[in-house]
C-alpha cells in the first residue's frame, strides 16, 4: 500500500477519477482559466465562473492541508526581483490567454481532450509553441 | 439544488482536487520544460493516465444521463485561430513563471508567495482582454457554436474515444516497459 502512496500516478489517477465523480454527479467539470474572471467582476452564465473560481480556491485550501499533512509546506515570500517580474508578466500572458479563448490551459489536458472539443486541440497545439517560444527564448537561453 | 449548497459542494471537490494534485506534484508548466530538455517522459505518464480515465468517464456519463456526455469547453469564439494565439500566450505564460493554473493554486497552497504575484497579475490581463479588446473582437467575430471532433472527422464518438483510449494505453505500457 506504501509504495502506492508514493507513486504520482496514483494520484493523477485519483485526479481525473474525481473530475469525472464531479460531473456526473452535479454535472460540472474542472476548469481553470476561466475561473479566476470573478477576479475582475465576471461572473459569466447562471454564475459558472464563480463556481469555478470557488472549486479552484478549494484547490488552494487541499494542497496547504496535504502539504502541512506531509510537512511539505514552506512559506516563501518571492525576494528576486527577476522572480517577480517574470511572475508577473508571465500572469499577464496567462491572463490574457486564458480570456482570449476560455477553454485554454491546463483545462485543454485535462477536460477538453478528453470531451473531444476541438479548440482544446488547437489550444493544446497553440500551448506548445508559444511554450516552446518562451523555452527557447528565456529559459534556455539562461541555462 | 441551490447556488450556495452547489458552491459548498464544488469547494469540497476542490479540496479533493488540490490533495490529489499536490500528492502527485502535477503541473503541466514544468512537464512542457521537461518535454523541452528531452525528459518528458513522467508527465507524459500523468497525461495518458488523465487521458485514459477522463475520455472513458466523459464519454460513459452520456450514457448515465442526457444532461451529460460529450460537451465542448470554452468555445466563445468557436474554434480556429483564437484558440491557437491564445494557446500560444497561455504557453509562454507558464514557461516563463514555471506554473499552469493547476501548479500555481498547488504552489500557494504549498507556500510559495511568488505564485500568488503569478494569480494576482492574471487580473491586467483578463482585464485588457475583457475590457479592451473583447468590445472590438466581438464586432467582428462571434461565434458560440460548440464544435466536437467526431463532428469534423464523420466518425461516431465511442470509436473516436476508443481510439484515443488504446492508443494511450499502449503509449504508457510502452513508457513503462522501456522504464522497468
Amino acid at each position: 500500500m506504501k509504495p502506492l502512496l508514493k507513486n504520482p500516478l496514483f494520484w493523477v489517477a485519483c485526479f481525473a477519477f474525481l473530475n469525472v465523480i464531479m460531473y456526473i454527479t452535479i454535472a460540472k467539470f474542472w476548469i481553470g482559466g476561466s475561473s479566476f474572471l470573478p477576479m475582475i467582476g465576471e461572473f459569466g452564465v447562471d454564475n459558472k465562473f464563480l463556481f469555478a473560481f470557488i472549486v479552484n480556491l478549494g484547490i488552494i485550501a487541499g494542497s496547504l492541508i496535504s502539504a502541512l499533512g506531509s510537512k511539505e509546506f514552506v512559506f516563501r515570500i518571492p525576494k528576486n526581483s527577476n522572480n517577480v517580474i517574470k511572475a508577473v508578466v508571465g500572469g499577464i500572458l496567462i491572463g490574457m490567454g486564458v480570456t482570449l479563448a476560455p477553454g485554454t490551459c491546463s483545462t485543454v489536458f485535462i477536460t477538453g481532450m478528453p470531451m473531444l472539443s476541438v479548440n482544446s486541440f488547437l489550444s493544446a497545439a497553440g500551448i506548445f509553441i508559444g511554450a516552446y517560444i518562451s523555452y527557447r527564448l528565456v529559459i534556455g537561453r539562461e541555462k | 439544488m441551490s447556488f450556495e449548497l452547489l458552491c459548498l459542494i464544488g469547494f469540497l471537490f476542490g479540496i479533493g482536487f488540490g490533495i490529489f494534485v499536490q500528492r502527485a506534484g502535477l503541473c503541466f508548466a514544468h512537464g512542457l520544460g521537461e518535454i523541452f530538455m528531452g525528459r518528458g517522459k513522467r508527465i507524459i505518464r500523468m497525461f495518458l493516465v488523465i487521458l485514459i480515465i477522463t475520455s472513458i468517464g466523459f464519454l460513459l456519463s452520456g450514457y448515465i444521463s442526457s444532461d451529460l456526455g460529450l460537451k465542448s469547453v470554452g468555445q466563445i469564439r468557436g474554434y480556429g485561430f483564437y484558440n491557437i494565439l491564445s494557446g500560444i500566450l497561455f504557453g509562454a505564460g507558464i514557461l516563463l513563471n514555471g506554473g499552469c493554473i493547476l501548479g500555481t493554486l498547488r504552489q500557494i497552497g504549498e507556500g510559495n508567495m511568488t505564485f500568488a504575484v503569478v494569480l494576482l497579475s492574471f487580473i491586467p490581463g483578463m482585464a485588457l482582454i475583457v475590457f479592451g479588446l473583447n468590445p472590438l473582437l466581438n464586432t467582428y467575430y462571434n461565434t458560440t457554436t460548440g464544435i466536437l471532433l467526431p463532428d469534423i472527422i464523420g466518425l461516431a464518438a465511442p470509436y473516436v474515444t476508443s481510439i484515443i483510449v488504446i492508443g494511450s494505453i499502449f503509449w504508457l505500457i510502452a513508457i513503462l516497459w522501456k522504464r522497468n
